[in-house]
């Protein structure tokens, strides 16, 4: 449950560091927006290709990627032919293909905990404000990341006892078992943590 | 009487420690129900064309339950998630693709649309509630929050990606208003049956 979608590989964009990486991202997703001329978003395009298959992804764990974003293109790639023409439609999607290949590629070739601790150290100047307590986030993604498996068995414990009593495809006697549930689990876990705090 | 006033403090201290680690807690554990309810298969509705993911009853239940501060933290947790590349959205995808695609703006929508419906549902949901009164106040909360501001920062960012004009693709996501009202009506219901079994949460913002 909750694999990464990272790929472990030691060569190229693996070895740049995450803040950079991500710097260079938001950079070009920028960017981008300001390229009109078709070659120039097919290039970033074929970059952008290049650089997640160096990753070294299978083609199916990238299948399941872009998946769901086929159908949202292919709608988005009609509407522009019928109302803005060829050219137009093209630059669209290049420049979508360009944009989530490389987001694709820093995804696949950095590390979770590298993202998180890239993210923390962007949390740094408004902890200094106090806006926000390192402490307290970092408690909060360990937990979200123990639970799901907990949270997801309840679900699937809650479906099948509702699906006995025949009411499988009631949604409200699924969710309300299973939010209570987990707000129960929410008390018992504070008091724990308390406790533990002294 | 220094020792008492000692131990007052501490025990203020204590209690505010309780109150702060139970937002913490409820933050993670809220955020970690979405993703349950991201990634459960979806149920097929009824005349309605397009999958049902329970992701957006996930993103309104919890701003009706955790109110507008918790639930809109709650919704911005998952969102990391996603962004340092678990695969917790629907169908397993993650990273910082989806953002840049040009769906993204349903995501960063759903952080607002908690908020919303989490200062909408205080507003409205005066406790102790009453039956139908409460679970139409619910479905309101949920109604302008859950879907009113999601598609409000959703539809300008498809419009900006896909160079589309607004009134278009207002139009492109119309397919999926009918699920969406469906959930609005069983996130009303099931936050009013929660709380009529767990009526703590009330207590802070």
């Amino acid at each position: 449950m909750l694999e990464p979608l990272y790929i472990p590989g030691d060569r190229g964009l693996h070895r740049l560091p995450a803040g950079y990486k991500l710097t260079v991202l938001v950079a070009a997703g920028i960017g981008l927006f300001f390229v009109e001329r078709l070659w120039g978003l097919l290039a970033a395009f074929v970059i952008a290709g290049m650089l997640v298959w160096s990753t070294g992804v299978g083609m199916a764990a990238c299948w399941r990627q872009v998946r769901g974003l086929v159908w949202v293109l292919l709608a988005v790639g009609v509407f522009a032919v019928i109302f803005q023409g060829w050219m137009p439609a093209a630059a669209v999607l290049l420049r979508i293909g360009a944009l989530v290949g490389l987001a694709l590629a820093v995804t696949l070739s950095t590390r979770t905990s590298d993202l998180m601790a890239a993210c923390e150290r962007a949390l740094l100047p408004f902890e200094r404000l106090g806006w926000v307590n390192a402490g307290n986030v970092a408690l909060a993604l360990a937990l979200t990341l123990r639970f799901v498996p907990e949270i997801w068995r309840h679900y699937q414990d809650i479906r099948e006892a509702q699906a006995a009593r025949g009411l499988a495809r009631h949604p409200v006697a699924l969710m309300v078992p299973l939010v209570v549930r987990t707000l129960k689990r929410a008390q018992q876990v504070a008091q724990a943590i308390d406790a533990r705090r002294g | 009487m220094r020792d008492a006033d000692r131990a007052k403090d501490k025990q203020l201290a204590t209690t505010e420690a309780l109150v702060k680690t139970q937002d913490t807690v409820l933050i993670a554990l809220f955020a970690a129900l979405i993703v349950v309810l991201s990634l459960a298969p979806p149920i097929p509705l009824p005349g309605i064309p397009v999958p049902v993911t329970l992701q957006t009853l996930g993103i309104m239940l919890t701003g009706a339950m955790l109110g507008p501060r918790r639930g809109g933290l709650a919704c911005l947790l998952y969102l990391v998630l996603a962004a340092v590349g678990l695969p917790v959205l629907p169908g397993g995808r993650g990273g910082f693709g989806v953002f840049f695609g040009p769906t993204g703006g349903f995501l960063v929508g759903m952080v607002f649309g908690a908020c919303v419906t989490g200062w909408l549902a205080r507003r409205l949901v005066r406790a102790p509630a009453q039956g139908t009164r409460a679970v139409v106040a619910y479905a309101v909360a949920c109604l302008v929050g859950g879907v009113g501001v999601v598609y409000l920062v959703g539809i300008p960012w498809l419009a900006v990606v896909t160079q589309m004009a607004w009134g278009k693709a207002a139009l492109a996501v119309l397919v999926f208003v009918p699920g969406d009202l469906v959930k609005v009506a069983v996130a009303a219901w099931v936050a009013w049956r929660v709380e009529r079994v767990w009526p703590v949460l009330r207590e802070s913002p």
